[in-house]
């Protein structure tokens, strides 16, 4: 296990000195909240939402974690080309232990990065149970695992060209965050439009962190039927990434 | 027991072969240099060896451990200095050889004095906290082979160990990757280097299209070649020189003779030390005195021209 952490302390502490890009993300996500989220809320006035800045906040928070798990994903298909990933395949440890480096690395990227952006939120909601805040928080991580493995799921395109998996990525991110429910709730959708957002994983993390943080539980999907989606997500994708990295990987041409 | 042993192994990518049946063996604390092209399947072996890749099909063993079923134990067991050192782009070469060395196991006591003498002998000292992306092309490659001369892995694996280095550089890395030979690592080499093959190499493996041509030591591929030794020699008569030259052609052991100019020969022979005698009893029995003669012996490219058919050295990898 000490290997593990010494795998997860190596490749976080470049993040860490300085910690340029975590400043950078808490700073966007502050100016997001507290001048778009602010005026965004005075002229979005709809009585089953309530005060759209705290709807907006939770939101933005899926968002960055929809981000920081999709940068997971890609950043081991990087290492894949980079030549770091065959650096690590030859290191002494075994192929399990390697694969919960690279997930626990993702976590806790997650939890700094989303260390702020959570405080200001929690803060702006307030009158919240020590339950209820560890429950959204075990579900953003459920979501954050969902999406690195999704993104992990279809590394197998950029083995073959990377320039098409960006593409992908790209145009995937785009239409995953806009058909989802993390800045309007899915009832005030058009419904070829809530259709396409049932298929976002984002939702699911929108509407059960929401719900979990005591919003209005007629705006939002069943929480038992989101929990079931990301549990199946995390793992799934997961169980995928474990699976690429035994066979996909291990065949990657070199040089 | 071979420190390395393969039987019958075949990779593929999609239709495409890496290695096409390959038997191979390495002797343990033997300094087995692999030689091929660009593509002739060197570092798909190596990568196979390390575990990196699995095989299509086949069997390797790494001191006796099977690379597909034991990975774990032959990670344990040997380590890789990589063709392209990369990756690590945010990390200075000290963090980079600290990291390296715990996670192989080297006691925390003994890791800050082996990395200092290791970057002090690869001429690394200075630059040990630069960030790995401030470091020059033949700084990175010495940091990938400092990797292996921490680790003393019972099988060190070096792909390319001196390519984008300068000369001095690849003297000192030969002599390092020497040294670890003597603390008793087995040593398996890929290049497509003449120099470097010469230098460090107990026997050479030339491989071509992911097939062994041939496996032998320097001195015995040398001797191989048909016409492989090349004596030049300088007559001192030059009026008539066709009597001369068809007796030197029909010198036993001539593969091709021509001349140079009017006093000088150019003689393609299979064993140099055997045909230069017969030369100058010929010539003394003809009367013609010999002013010079020079016997080089051919070069592993010769070697490889002669098994494969083609150069193995190019502008792109010379």
């Amino acid at each position: 296990m000490r290997r593990v952490i010494r795998l997860v302390w190596f490749d976080l502490k470049p993040e860490l000195k300085p910690p340029v890009w975590i400043l950078l993300e808490w700073f966007t996500f502050t100016m997001q909240l507290f001048i778009y989220g602010a005026i965004i809320s005075q002229l979005v006035k709809a009585q089953a939402i309530g005060n759209y800045q705290q709807f907006y906040a939770v939101g933005f928070v899926v968002i960055m974690t929809f981000d920081i798990g999709s940068h997971a994903g890609r950043s081991f298909v990087e290492h894949a080309h980079e030549g770091r990933l065959p650096y690590l395949l030859s290191l002494p440890i075994s192929r399990s232990k390697l694969f919960l480096a690279i997930t626990l690395q993702g976590g806790a990227e997650l939890a700094i990065m989303l260390t702020v952006p959570m405080a200001l939120t929690l803060s702006l909601l307030g009158n919240l149970t020590v339950v209820s805040v560890v429950a959204a928080i075990a579900a953003l991580f459920c979501l954050g695992f969902g999406v690195a493995g999704l993104m992990l799921g279809l590394s197998f395109i950029a083995f073959k060209s990377s320039d098409m998996y960006s593409a992908i990525v790209t145009g995937l991110s785009t239409i995953i965050i806009r058909f989802s429910t993390v800045l309007y709730p899915l009832i005030f959708l058009p419904p070829g439009y809530a259709s396409v957002a049932a298929l976002s994983p984002l939702t699911y993390g929108a509407d059960l962190v929401r719900f979990l943080l005591g919003f209005n539980p007629s705006i939002l999907l069943d929480p038992m039927y989101a929990v079931s989606v990301l549990v199946a997500l995390a793992v799934g994708t997961l169980g995928l990434g474990a699976f690429l990295l035994q066979r996909l990987v291990e065949g990657v041409k070199s040089g | 027991m071979y420190a390395v042993e393969t039987q019958s192994l075949v990779k593929r990518y999609g239709k495409a072969y890496a290695l096409r049946d390959l038997d191979f063996t390495v002797d343990p604390e033997e300094i087995m240099v692999l030689l091929g092209p660009n593509g002739s399947g060197k570092t798909t072996l190596l990568l196979t060896l390390a575990t990196v890749l699995k095989p299509t099909s086949g069997s390797a063993r790494v001191m006796g451990l099977d690379v597909i079923k034991q990975p774990t134990k032959v990670r344990q067991i040997l380590g890789i200095s990589f063709q392209d050192a990369r990756g690590f782009w945010r990390h200075k070469p000290a963090e980079i050889l600290q990291f390296h060395a715990a996670m192989c196991g080297i006691k925390k006591s003994e890791r800050k004095a082996l990395i200092e003498a290791v970057l002090k002998e690869l001429e690394l000292w200075d630059a040990r906290n630069k960030l790995f992306m401030h470091l020059s092309g033949g700084q990175a490659k010495r940091l990938e082979v400092a990797k292996l001369l921490i680790q003393s892995p019972k099988l060190a694996i070096f792909d390319e160990p001196s390519s984008q280095v300068d000369l001095r550089g690849k003297r000192t890395i030969w002599e390092q990757i020497l040294k670890l030979r003597e603390k008793g690592s087995t040593i398996l080499v890929a290049t497509n280097e003449v120099r470097e093959a010469e230098y460090l190499a107990d026997r050479v493996t030339i491989l071509d299209q992911g097939k062994s041509v041939v496996c032998d030591t320097v001195q015995n591929l040398k001797d191989k070649i048909t016409g492989g030794d090349i004596v030049e020699l300088e007559l001192e008569r030059a009026e008539d020189n066709t009597e001369i030259l068809d007796a030197l052609g029909k010198i036993p052991g001539t593969v091709k003779l021509m001349s140079l100019d009017k006093n000088r020969y150019k003689a393609h022979v299979s064993i140099g030390e055997a045909w230069v005698p017969k030369m100058t009893s010929l010539c003394y029995e003809r009367r013609v005195r010999v002013s010079s003669v020079r016997v080089t012996e051919p070069s592993l490219d010769d070697v490889f021209l002669s098994f494969t058919g083609k150069k193995l050295e190019t502008s792109d990898n010379a």
